[in-house]
């Protein structure tokens, strides 16, 4: 289990890599922190004939507050997101969603923007990026543009960039203070991917309603998605255990995911249902003991 | 047949906590492995493994692989037909098996080329490049359709898929079963894992001086079988030298893993070069030597109303895979501990071996019987729930007493001893059960939580005698009665200690801690000043090797023996030194003194030198030197009769444990915890109690492993769906509770100093306590778990299927 | 772009990098693993190959003080890094490290695959000076397979080195509850 040959490139400048990647295109995979990459790249199923390592390029390892938005470059490592304090009063949801991405050795060499990139759909970051209605930054041969990340994931495995764009940052709003967030997720062994997650973020008013709902679903389909239905049934509405649980109900409906080795679609299909009810449920609480901390 | 004494001696050494002597080699990187070891010039070599289950090789085009720089050599099975003999092979000659495939590939992942190169880079550019013109044949992957008439086979010249069918009766089944009062059945399935170690197989080959062939490999007690080795490369047996090297884990996956070896030798040999091929993961989860048993069974258990079995009647159909390397040796486990620590006389085993197109079979921690274990418990746990019965209590029921031993089970073989109330008892003491059941209750009801208490009490069979091999066959091609092992111990001149073994043996259990330890005990050193090696095959006296948990026992055997030998020498020399009667002379704490008056006393050194340097100072006609070897046979172990109603004693060392698991179930996402696990282990005499309760927290582990996460699929086309480890699941640290051990001794009477084997203890109970538990957890949905791993899919299906059924 | 292309396209690179406290430079294939290099080019065999796509973790170095799967990096990546194998406690095996003398005394070894990179994986989570409780332990190891031990013993071994390094080679501060007294 050896890397095949490739030319390998490593640009300091998100330019060059951007000219690399225009000039190879589809030939060319962009190496970031390497941990679906390499393996993919050991066992050989992936063969590119140009790899563009984009570790060297400082411009995508920072962390910035813009106004009401926390922008993490693409080349922000998983264990410096999860671990930074900032963050996690900026984005809570980040630092509780991070560690659940494989083990620590993955997400100290793991970077933000490659797990974007690599839009797996059973993946904490790109269901959290959903979740947050981040935008995705690109950037190309004809400069940055922005894509909210509902629509960056295209299908499975497959995002939207063109041939010749990089991944150079997600921008995460910075959460309103009275929200709670909360992730739940459910593997086969903790740090596996998940055969079900759900992000949740929530508010509610003095009287305990859902003044703002936003769940999102790892596992279930071709791409992380918003659990729009539940949402609509929840606003308004009052946190209750009873409202929680026949909202989360619908989204067993929208599960697309087949059988595999380690899921049946029945199962994923009740999995979800779970994951949904207990993420929103932990998120309640969440903000009710952020309201007591903030009071 | 060597006897001890019951009651258990004062040791000074045996049964100490004590540190590996291993360790402190593998805690600062240099463990001495396989893929460490690099000789001037080696080659490396890639494999390409079939994408088909079932196809004729129509054609194998190399020329673009060769032309690459660096390529060597590419060696197919054409190679192998024309200069090798098949593989050694203890199933029928019929299912013949080389190292690469001849003809025809019978699954997905088995060897068909190898590429040969100056790296293992080069080497797997170019089996890219490699290509393979396969003619597909109908794919056989259910092995009771594979017995239908019609079914494509696997070897043409075997004529059947059924590698071996036999039915074994002993006793009065019929009536064993009309006069029971309850009759439980179950429709059971143990899935495919494996031993799975974090090493792999791997093999370095060379040319070596005068025509020899040297092979350096991590199998395990090749010394046994290098002649069959040499006999597959058609050389004679002694120009083939194969050299022991640490094994990074084996549980069975490295137990007489001949085809890498046999490989690499073969690439040696035809490029008179030196190879190396050690398996990445994904030949080791493929191919390696082999995975271990698929069994599905349809079992019954009799009772009376009193809860006490009357009978056991087991069909067993055995989803062997493409070959039969190591025949039904697995089953011969299930018949070594066929009745478990219960009393019963009847019994009947229907086993059919079927050939489909898969891995082929072989070891893994408790060889099978941990499979048989999981059907004894699993019935008896039915029946309990039947008759309303504590798990606890129908098991003391049904105990064999300890006024019983030796006790001859229905099949033949013997138990030396036991006393299996006194580990369910100490199991009982550790745990309070009383407060458990009331917590289910309690959490049940006030908290909506799901608990469940398991219980199970199962044998842990130790010391295979190499009956077991052919047994089961009327007509075995070699029926051999020898499982010997070895030690040579020197004392050299200045009065230090060498200890040569005869086998590869260290794969992460404790060898030379064992041997330092015994030779602790028979000298009154210190461990530590010992220095242990391995004799290569060309120099080795007989031995077997670690496997069946055997090796403690045999080695602390010969290690014995040879200082009985060595301690008679040295008193000789003494006696004739300080001008006594030898009979009046005792060691002590290395030294050699007249009885009683230490003042008169010569240190282990000053008779050394006397036997290097002295010889005029020596008994007339005594040897220089102080070397002594000695091979320890099989402690107790009897032929099989002929017709097979009695398979003989061949499993007689009797290990018996007692695990109780307290779990934690989410019905709405199968997922499982534990919340408490006691594990009691009686292993005979302890020769390291914190060494033992390490492998019986292993052996635990893989278990649960077994039990919950690990499975090597197939899909239903053949196709092989565990090719990383990220579908083979081996539990992480996060999957694996604190198990809180705890130990009773029971010293075998056929053994020195008592020990029993107890390196696979663990796996033999895990899979039947979780088992229960999950049950217990989920009784009120009616789960039943018959098929392992039982994955999170299968409790929410039975959990929501329940409350769909109302 | 003529000059970008002639200087990638090239199948070897020099590298240097800091490996357990020196500076060393190689010339190495630019799809050489960092595992392999440490293991065939710097004989660092401790490096052990378990499964070469990122799950096992027997490969585990230390990285700039971090761990990681050094099978799912190139070699080239770490010019300008600090690498740790185990040798960088001991290569002396009659002189441990306390670490190393930890998992000796807890036996929290069986085969040794995978003990070089627990070692590794206990000095970094151990270099917060921290104490933690046996089930934090247990899931931060949680990234390294281990198939003999059943971890218990390896738990054990992080909790004695952790006494060690707190209080000395003899870890003779008292018991945890002691410490926690003390501190």
């Amino acid at each position: 289990m050896k890397p095949p040959k490739f030319m390998y490139c490593d640009p300091d400048s998100v330019e060059e890599a951007v000219a690399l990647k225009s000039r190879y295109g589809h030939d060319s995979l962009v190496l970031a922190g390497g941990q679906s990459l390499m393996p993919m790249l050991n066992m050989r199923l992936a063969n590119p004939d140009v790899l563009i390592d984009i570790n060297r390029v400082a411009a995508l390892q920072q962390i910035t507050r813009d106004g009401d938005v926390l922008e993490v470059g693409a080349g922000v490592r998983q264990s410096v997101l999860e671990s930074d304090p900032a963050v996690a009063a900026a984005v809570p949801l980040l630092g509780l969603a991070i560690p659940f991405i494989g083990h620590i050795e993955n997400r100290h060499r793991g970077t933000v923007g490659g797990s974007i990139a690599h839009a797996d759909a059973a993946a904490e970051l790109p269901c959290a990026a959903v979740t947050l209605d981040a935008t995705v930054v690109l950037h190309g041969t004809a400069g940055r543009r922005e894509v909210a990340a509902r629509d960056f994931f295209e299908g499975f495995m497959t995002n939207c960039c063109a041939p010749d764009e990089l991944v150079v940052a997600v921008r995460f709003p910075v959460t309103p203070a009275a929200s709670g967030s909360a992730f739940v997720e459910h593997a086969r062994r903790q740090g596996d991917f998940a055969l079900a997650a759900s992000a949740a973020v929530v508010a509610l008013d003095a009287e305990r309603r859902f003044t703002s709902v936003a769940v999102g679903v790892a596992g279930i389909a071709a791409t992380p998605v918003r659990a729009t239905v539940v949402q609509d049934a929840l606003i308004g509405q009052a946190a209750t255990a009873e409202n929680i649980a026949a909202a989360a109900a619908a989204i067993g409906d929208t599960v697309s995911s087949a059988d595999d080795m380690h899921a049946t679609g029945a199962y994923r299909r009740h999995l979800a249902v779970t994951v949904v009810k207990r993420a929103i449920t932990a998120a309640v609480e969440n903000a009710a003991a952020v309201e007591r901390n903030g009071s | 047949m060597t006897t001890v004494e019951n009651e258990k001696p004062q040791y000074k050494y045996i049964g100490a906590d004590r540190k590996r002597v291993e360790d402190p080699r593998l805690l600062v990187g240099r463990g001495g492995y396989i893929a460490d070891l690099k000789l001037p010039g080696l080659l490396h070599a890639a494999i390409l493994r079939s994408p088909v289950p079932h196809a004729t090789i129509r054609s194998i085009d190399a020329t673009e692989a060769l032309k690459l720089p660096g390529v060597v050599a590419v060696v197919t099975g054409e190679d192998c037909k024309a200069h090798m003999n098949p593989c050694m092979n203890f199933g029928p000659s019929s299912i013949p098996q080389f190292p690469l495939a001849v003809d025809k590939v019978r699954y997905v992942g088995e060897a068909v080329a190898a590429v040969i190169a100056e790296s293992r880079y080069i080497a797997e550019d170019a089996v890219e490049l490699l290509e393979v013109e396969f003619d597909d044949l109908p794919a056989v992957t259910n092995p009771v359709a594979a017995m239908e008439p019609g079914a494509a086979l696997l070897h043409e010249g075997h004529g059947s898929n059924i590698g071996y069918e036999r039915t074994f009766e002993f006793g009065e089944v019929a009536e064993a079963f009309s006069g029971a009062d309850l009759v439980v059945e179950d429709t059971l399935h143990w899935g495919r894992s494996a031993g799975m170690p974090m090493e792999t197989s791997g093999a370095v080959a060379r040319p070596g001086l005068n025509g020899v062939l040297e092979i350096f490999c991590n199998s395990l007690n090749f010394s046994y079988f290098s002649f069959l080795i040499a006999g597959a490369l058609k050389l004679p047996s002694n120009r083939l030298t194969m050299n022991p090297v640490p094994a990074g884990g084996s549980f069975g996956s490295k137990f007489t893993a001949h085809k890498v070896p046999t490989l690499a030798g073969f690439l040696a040999l035809r490029t008179g070069r030196p190879v190396s091929y050690v398996e990445d993961r994904l030949d080791h989860l493929m191919n390696s030597d082999h995975h271990a048993s698929d069994r599905y069974y349809d079992a019954k258990m009799g009772f009376t109303s009193e809860g006490i079995i009357t009978g056991l009647d087991v069909d067993v159909v055995d989803d062997y895979g493409a070959y039969m390397q190591f025949g039904v040796g697995t089953h011969g486990n299930a018949f070594s501990q066929i009745v478990g620590p219960y009393g019963f006389r009847n019994v009947k085993y229907h086993l059919r071996a079927v050939l489909t197109n898969k891995c082929q079979q072989g070891a893994y921690r408790g060889f099978g019987s941990e499979v048989h274990n999981w059907v004894l418990e699993r019935l008896i746990d039915k029946a309990a729930a039947e008759l309303g019965l504590a798990p606890e209590e129908i098991r003391r029921r049904n105990f064999i007493q300890n006024d019983q031993f030796p006790y001859k089970i229905p099949g033949g073989n013997v138990y030396d001893s036991g006393n299996y109330p006194a580990v369910l008892d100490k199991a009982l003491g550790m745990i309070d059960l009383e407060h458990w059941r009331k917590e289910q209750k309690r959490l049940r009801e006030e908290e909506g939580r799901y608990i469940g208490i398991g219980l199970a009490t199962t044998q842990e069979r130790s010391v295979f005698s190499a009956t077991e091999f052919w047994a089961l066959n009327d007509n075995p091609d070699f029926p051999l009665t020898s499982s010997p092992e070895s030690a040579t111990v020197t004392i050299d001149p200045t009065g230090q200690f060498q200890l040569l073994l005869h086998c590869q043996s260290m794969w992460g259990n404790s060898p030379e801690t064992v041997g330092t330890t015994v030779l602790a005990e028979e000298f009154g050193i210190e461990p530590e000043t010992v220095n242990v090696s391995y004799a290569d095959t060309a120099r080795a006296l007989p031995g077997t090797g670690p496997g069946g948990s055997r090796y403690t026992v045999m080695l602390a055997g010969a290690v014995r023996g040879a200082s009985r030998k060595l301690q008679r020498k040295l008193v000789d020399i003494a006696a004739h030194t300080l001008e006594v009667a030898p009979e009046d002379l005792e060691l002590v704490d290395a030294r050699v003194q007249v009885t009683g008056a230490p003042e008169k006393s010569l240190s282990l050194a000053e008779l050394a030198s006397t036997a290097y340097f002295f010889a005029l100072n020596m008994p007339p006609g005594m040897e220089s030197g102080l070397e002594e070897s000695f091979t320890y046979d099989h402690p107790y172990t009897t032929l099989p009769a002929a017709d097979r109603s009695d398979l003989g004693v061949f499993y007689p060392i009797m290990g018996h444990a007692c695990h109780i698991a307290v779990m934690e179930v989410d019905p709405d996402t199968g997922r499982t915890s534990f919340l408490d696990y006691v594990a009691v282990h009686d292993a005979g005499t302890m020769v390291n109690p914190k060494s033992l309760g390490g492998h019986v927290t292993g052996g635990a582990a893989q278990g649960l492993g077994s039990t919950l996460y690990e499975e090597l699929a197939y899909d239903d086309e053949g196709q092989f769906k565990s090719s990383t480890f990220l579908d083979y699941l081996v539990p992480t640290a996060n999957e694996v509770p604190p198990f809180r051990l705890g130990h009773v001794e029971t010293p075998s009477p056929f053994t020195e100093y008592g020990i029993k084997g107890g390196g696979e203890g663990g796996r033999m109970v895990t899979p039947s306590v979780v088992s229960a538990a999950i049950d217990d957890a989920l009784r009120e949905y009616g789960m039943r778990v018959r098929e392992l791993p039982v994955k999170p899919a299968d409790i929410v299906a039975t959990v929501q299927a329940s409350i769909a059924r109302g | 772009m003529t000059s970008t292309e002639n200087k990638y396209d090239t199948d070897t690179r020099t590298v240097t990098l800091r490996v357990n406290g020196r500076e060393v430079t190689r010339e190495v294939p630019t799809r050489l693993t960092l595992a392999d290099f440490l293991r065939d080019d710097l004989d660092l065999v401790s490096v052990h190959l378990g499964c070469e796509h990122g799950v096992c973790g027997c490969c585990t170095v230390l990285l700039d003080g971090g761990s990681v799967r050094s099978c799912l990096m190139l070699a080239v990546q770490a010019v300008g890094h600090e690498v740790e194998t185990v040798e960088s406690l001991s290569a002396d095996q009659n002189n441990l490290h306390p670490i190393q003398e930890a998992f000796a005394e807890e036996q929290g070894l069986q085969c040794g695959f995978c003990t070089p990179a627990m070692v590794l994986r206990t000095k970094e989570i151990l270099a917060d000076g921290q104490e933690r409780s046996d089930d934090e332990v247990r899931d931060e190891i949680s990234g390294i397979l281990c198939r003999c031990t059943g971890y218990q013993n390896i738990i054990n071994a992080v909790q004695n080195a952790g006494r060690k390094l707190r209080c000395g080679a003899s870890g003779g501060c008292g018991t945890a509850g002691d410490e926690a007294k003390g501190a």
